[in-house]
């Protein structure tokens, strides 16, 4: 490729950051149920989002039971306190009430989304879910079967195949193994006293953390916070045992029948409130977190024409942290994939980012923060995020000069700290072909 | 459909239980055409047009610094020449590898030390790109739009690469999801010889022999000022976006373009049926699609009522299909119905439904028939209509919370052929169907010739 001169016009936007744009305001609401909770006040529309994440994620599973936490988020729509199945869903669709739940490994997800004319109700039923769940048996079954069919859809795709595999190769026995859909042996399993248990020790107060944007004051939210939280019991959930060694570095096959089998990579990150994480992300945008601009995209998407996609991401858990990645290919490209992921990461480790790399990095990480805060849907799932982590309802006003301080020789140290491919813990869902093959199946630039 | 997977690694193995979008081509969840419903209830929307004719809308949403700029060309799937579908989206990577004074891959990363992201789309009837970004950097993203719609510069190499990538993606949407491989046959099942019954990724067959001159050609005959639409949404007024598109665009010239052939839906005399056992399927599933009116080509009414036959037949866990088959009758773990009617040509109602163990095809497939003439037999009863209606409606303000979905909306309706007061008045219309008229939906459009029935074993 010849090198060639931006234009002037653009040369010389691309020198000055983006104009410091006004991010959100974020109050913290006390109230005497202690629930941490913040809010972000906006009456342009008349809606509402709230997330409440509780400490009932998956990783709370009873070893022998893995899926209950999931078992149970699924029948928080399936109804509370007088209300069976079907009133409660009425009662949520008449007043278009939009009610769900997801696990996570730490926590339990419940996101509820209103018009603000509607919101004292949607904290009624809100509360009647925590405080009053019904796990009526029909609704138990139900969402047992369903739960069943959907294992048997994530059976059907590498992605979920190989991810399912990474983790419990990586975390072995640690409770972050398993995935949180169980298995079917596992949800047979499950009797309705288990989800009962499960509930009565994890709906519970402590720990909560509550983000709210939209139309709606502090006032307001403080009356509804009441409603919901006290009656749920204070019983502390302590936070999951932090994980030894991670485990098993190389590479593992699934043997399957795949035209485009799926590779999941990681290795172990620094801790969310570690002083490396920062640079960590920084770096990792840099490596393979920055979508196009990313030396990984770049590689072996843009100049080898071997995959459609492949990114790396931080992942935060409380009790441990990662940096993990995935690439899907044609079964005779997939090893060269890796193997070209494989070399970035040792380039990266011995020879760090360059300067316009970093800068590029700061401008779009700076930059993009306030894309990711444009609507009530997003403020209120990115601020519960940032509680999750444990960080403070400044860290919104302090995130980009954070970045901003991170120096080329502080990335570097986390390129050479982190980016070890003999560390790499790889699974591939779906069989390569033989080495020959991929010679001769990769693209004509990938001979460069 | 995006170009780029941001590697959706679902950690915490959230189950995606039923995908019920149409096909790989629906551009993001199926949402109705809508409204910006600001508690003034006046247009955010404004419009003009450049003297080259490039067709200019702005959206007003000052809640956030920020904006979504996004470019629609009148070009699509049913655009691809003969025997080379696919084309048209593999043109839409083809935007991102160049121009003389932008090279190679450099847009997007320009963009991005702009603090913005960007990616583009391509469905049946229109390809779009799209930025977003702090309202400040919008002179730039539009000086990089204005020139890769004219100055592009294709080497063989790039889009010999780039053919890879896109026969990537086809591995990793469509070879790789045995759901994916039966919808695609199915479409082309019930469209017949229509374009919408090519994939809008190509067959792997034609996609894979397209050349830098078809490329080039394609280019030279769609894409230009008086093709386009620039859409943009966020914190400008209509002043600004006027002068910088005057400046940025301004200057290009108008060509000569290949005329859209509008092809009539050739007839259907017969019900269609589908039985696959793609190697890799854990889970049956029984789906049918009906072709259907579109809000591209009916009169007002008439889809409208098709959103509302959809959503009272199986939009959600109060729906007849879910509350029969699922909760009442146990013969299926999931069952929900869609209509996706943001086409110009025919639209697309479909029903899915996946058996529990032990329940056989004909067993589900007889007990949903049920259900559809239950839909012509009688109206819906009010409370079932009224909380569809309750629904719909305020499924639009929470889609606008979010501003990308917001163009999204608008660019969708007049990229097919509606105007900027039919988005708005749609809550309306919504709120104006009547019990008669979904059952005269059911009635008129749920037709066993105009469906397409599969059933999908599983097979190892």
């Amino acid at each position: 490729m010849r090198l060639r001169t931006p234009s002037l016009a653009l040369a010389l936007a691309l020198m000055l950051p983006p104009a410091a744009a006004q991010a959100i305001t974020v109050k913290t609401v006390q109230s005497p149920t202690g629930v941490d909770t913040w809010l972000s006040e906006e009456h342009a529309l008349p809606m509402i989002a709230v997330n409440v994440a509780l400490p009932a994620g998956s990783a709370y599973d009873p070893s022998d039971k893995p899926g209950l936490a999931s078992l149970m988020s699924s029948l928080m729509d399936e109804g509370a306190g007088d209300l069976a199945s079907d009133a409660f869903k009425q009662a949520l669709e008449s007043r278009a009430i939009k009610l769900t739940a997801r696990v996570e490994r730490d926590y339990l997800v419940v996101t509820l989304t209103t018009l603000s004319e509607n919101a004292d109700e949607a904290f009624r039923l809100l509360a009647l879910v925590l405080a009053h769940p019904r796990f009526d048996a029909e609704a138990v079954e139900r969402m047992r079967v369903a739960e069943l069919a959907g294992l048997k859809q994530e059976d059907q795709r590498a992605s979920t195949v190989a991810q399912k595999s990474w983790f419990a190769t990586y975390y072995g026995t640690h409770p972050y193994a398993h995935s949180s859909s169980g298995t079917p042996a596992s949800l047979a399993a499950i009797k309705i006293d288990d989800i009962k248990a499960f509930a009565a020790d994890h709906l519970v107060r402590s720990g909560i953390k509550v983000a709210v944007s939209g139309d709606i004051n502090d006032a307001q939210l403080r009356k509804y916070l009441q409603q919901v939280f006290v009656p749920l019991p204070a019983k502390p959930v302590p936070a999951v045992s932090k994980p030894a060694e991670a485990g098993k570095p190389g590479s593992h096959t699934i043997v399957r029948n795949e035209a485009a089998p799926t590779a999941i990579f990681g290795f172990v990150g620094p801790m969310r409130l570690d002083p490396d994480f920062i640079p960590a992300f920084v770096a990792n945008y840099i490596f393979g977190g920055g979508s196009f601009s990313a030396r990984l995209m770049d590689e072996v998407r843009d100049k080898r024409g071997l995959t459609y996609g492949i990114s790396t991401q931080l992942v935060d858990y409380r009790s441990a942290s990662l940096i993990i990645g995935s690439v899907q290919s044609d079964k005779a490209k997939i090893l060269t994939a890796l193997d070209v992921t494989k070399s970035e990461m040792a380039r990266f480790a011995k020879d760090g980012a360059t300067a316009k790399e970093l800068a590029d990095a700061k401008t779009y990480l700076t930059g993009s923060f306030p894309l990711g805060l444009d609507s009530n849907a997003k403020i209120a799932r990115t601020l519960n995020g940032f509680q999750q982590s444990g960080l403070g309802a400044d860290y919104v006003e302090k995130r980009n000069a954070m970045i901003q301080a991170v120096t080329l020789a502080k990335v570097n140290e986390m390129a050479k700290k982190y980016y070890d491919p003999a560390k790499l813990v790889i699974v591939i869902a779906g069989t390569p072909a033989p080495a020959a093959q991929a010679e001769k199946g990769a693209a004509p630039s990938a001979s460069r | 459909m995006l170009k780029q997977a941001l590697a959706a690694l679902a950690v915490s193995g959230t189950l995606l239980v039923l995908s019920v979008a149409a096909s790989d081509s629906a551009p993001a969840p199926a949402q109705p055409v809508s409204a910006v419903s600001a508690r003034a209830g006046q247009s955010k929307a404004t419009q003009f047009e450049l003297s080259n004719g490039l067709k200019i809308v702005v959206i007003e949403d000052h809640r956030a610094p920020v904006v979504t700029h996004m470019l629609w060309f009148k070009v699509g799937g049913t655009d691809d020449p003969q025997g080379l579908s696919g084309a048209a989206h593999l043109f839409e990577h083809l935007m991102f590898k160049g121009t003389k004074t932008v090279p190679n891959g450099e847009l997007s990363k320009t963009v991005a030390r702009n603090g913005g992201q960007d990616n583009a789309f391509t469905t049946e009837d229109f390809t779009a790109y799209f930025e977003r970004i702090a309202k400040d950097r919008l002179p730039v993203v539009m000086g990089l739009e204005a020139d890769r719609m004219v100055n592009l510069d294709l080497s063989e190499m790039n889009v010999l690469t780039e053919r890879d990538v896109v026969l990537e993606e086809r591995r990793l949407r469509i070879e790789s999801n045995p759901q994916a491989l039966a919808q695609e046959q199915m479409d082309a099942a019930l469209h017949l010889s229509h374009p919408y019954g090519r994939p809008v990724i190509g067959w792997l067959s034609e996609i894979s022999t397209m050349t830098r001159d078809q490329a080039i050609d394609f280019y030279q005959h769609h894409y230009a000022p008086n093709n386009a639409m620039l859409l943009v949404a966020g914190d400008v007024t209509p002043e600004d976006v006027r002068k910088l598109a005057q400046e940025k665009f301004g200057g290009l010239q108008p060509r000569m373009l290949t005329p859209r052939v509008d092809v009539p839906p050739p007839p259907r005399l017969a019900e269609s049926r589908l039985q696959f056992a793609i190697p890799g399927t854990k889970l049956p599933q029984l789906m049918r699609f009906y072709r259907t009116p579109s809000y591209g080509k009916a009169p007002k009414g008439v889809p409208e009522a098709m959103d509302l036959l959809s959503a009272v037949l199986g939009g959600g866990p109060t729906s007849r299909l879910y509350k029969t088959l699922v909760v009442d009758r146990k013969l299926a773990s999931e069952a929900a119905a869609f209509y996706n009617g943001n086409s110009r040509g025919p639209g697309e109602f479909g029903i899915i439904a996946t058996p529990r163990d032990g329940v056989s095809f004909d067993a589900l497939e007889n007990a949903t028939d049920q259900i559809v003439r239950s839909m012509t037999m009688s109206p819906p009863e009010a409370g079932e209509l009224e909380r569809a209606k309750t629904r719909l409606v305020a499924e639009y303000t929470y889609q606008h919370d979010n501003q990308f979905a917001l163009a999204q909306d608008y660019g969708t309706a007049l990229s097919i052929g509606q105007t900027i007061a039919d988005v708005e008045d749609w809550p309306n219309r919504i709120k104006a169907v009547t019990a008669a008229d979904v059952r005269k939906a059911a009635q008129t459009y749920l037709l066993k010739e105009e469906s397409v029935t599969a059933r999908m074993q599983p097979r190892p």
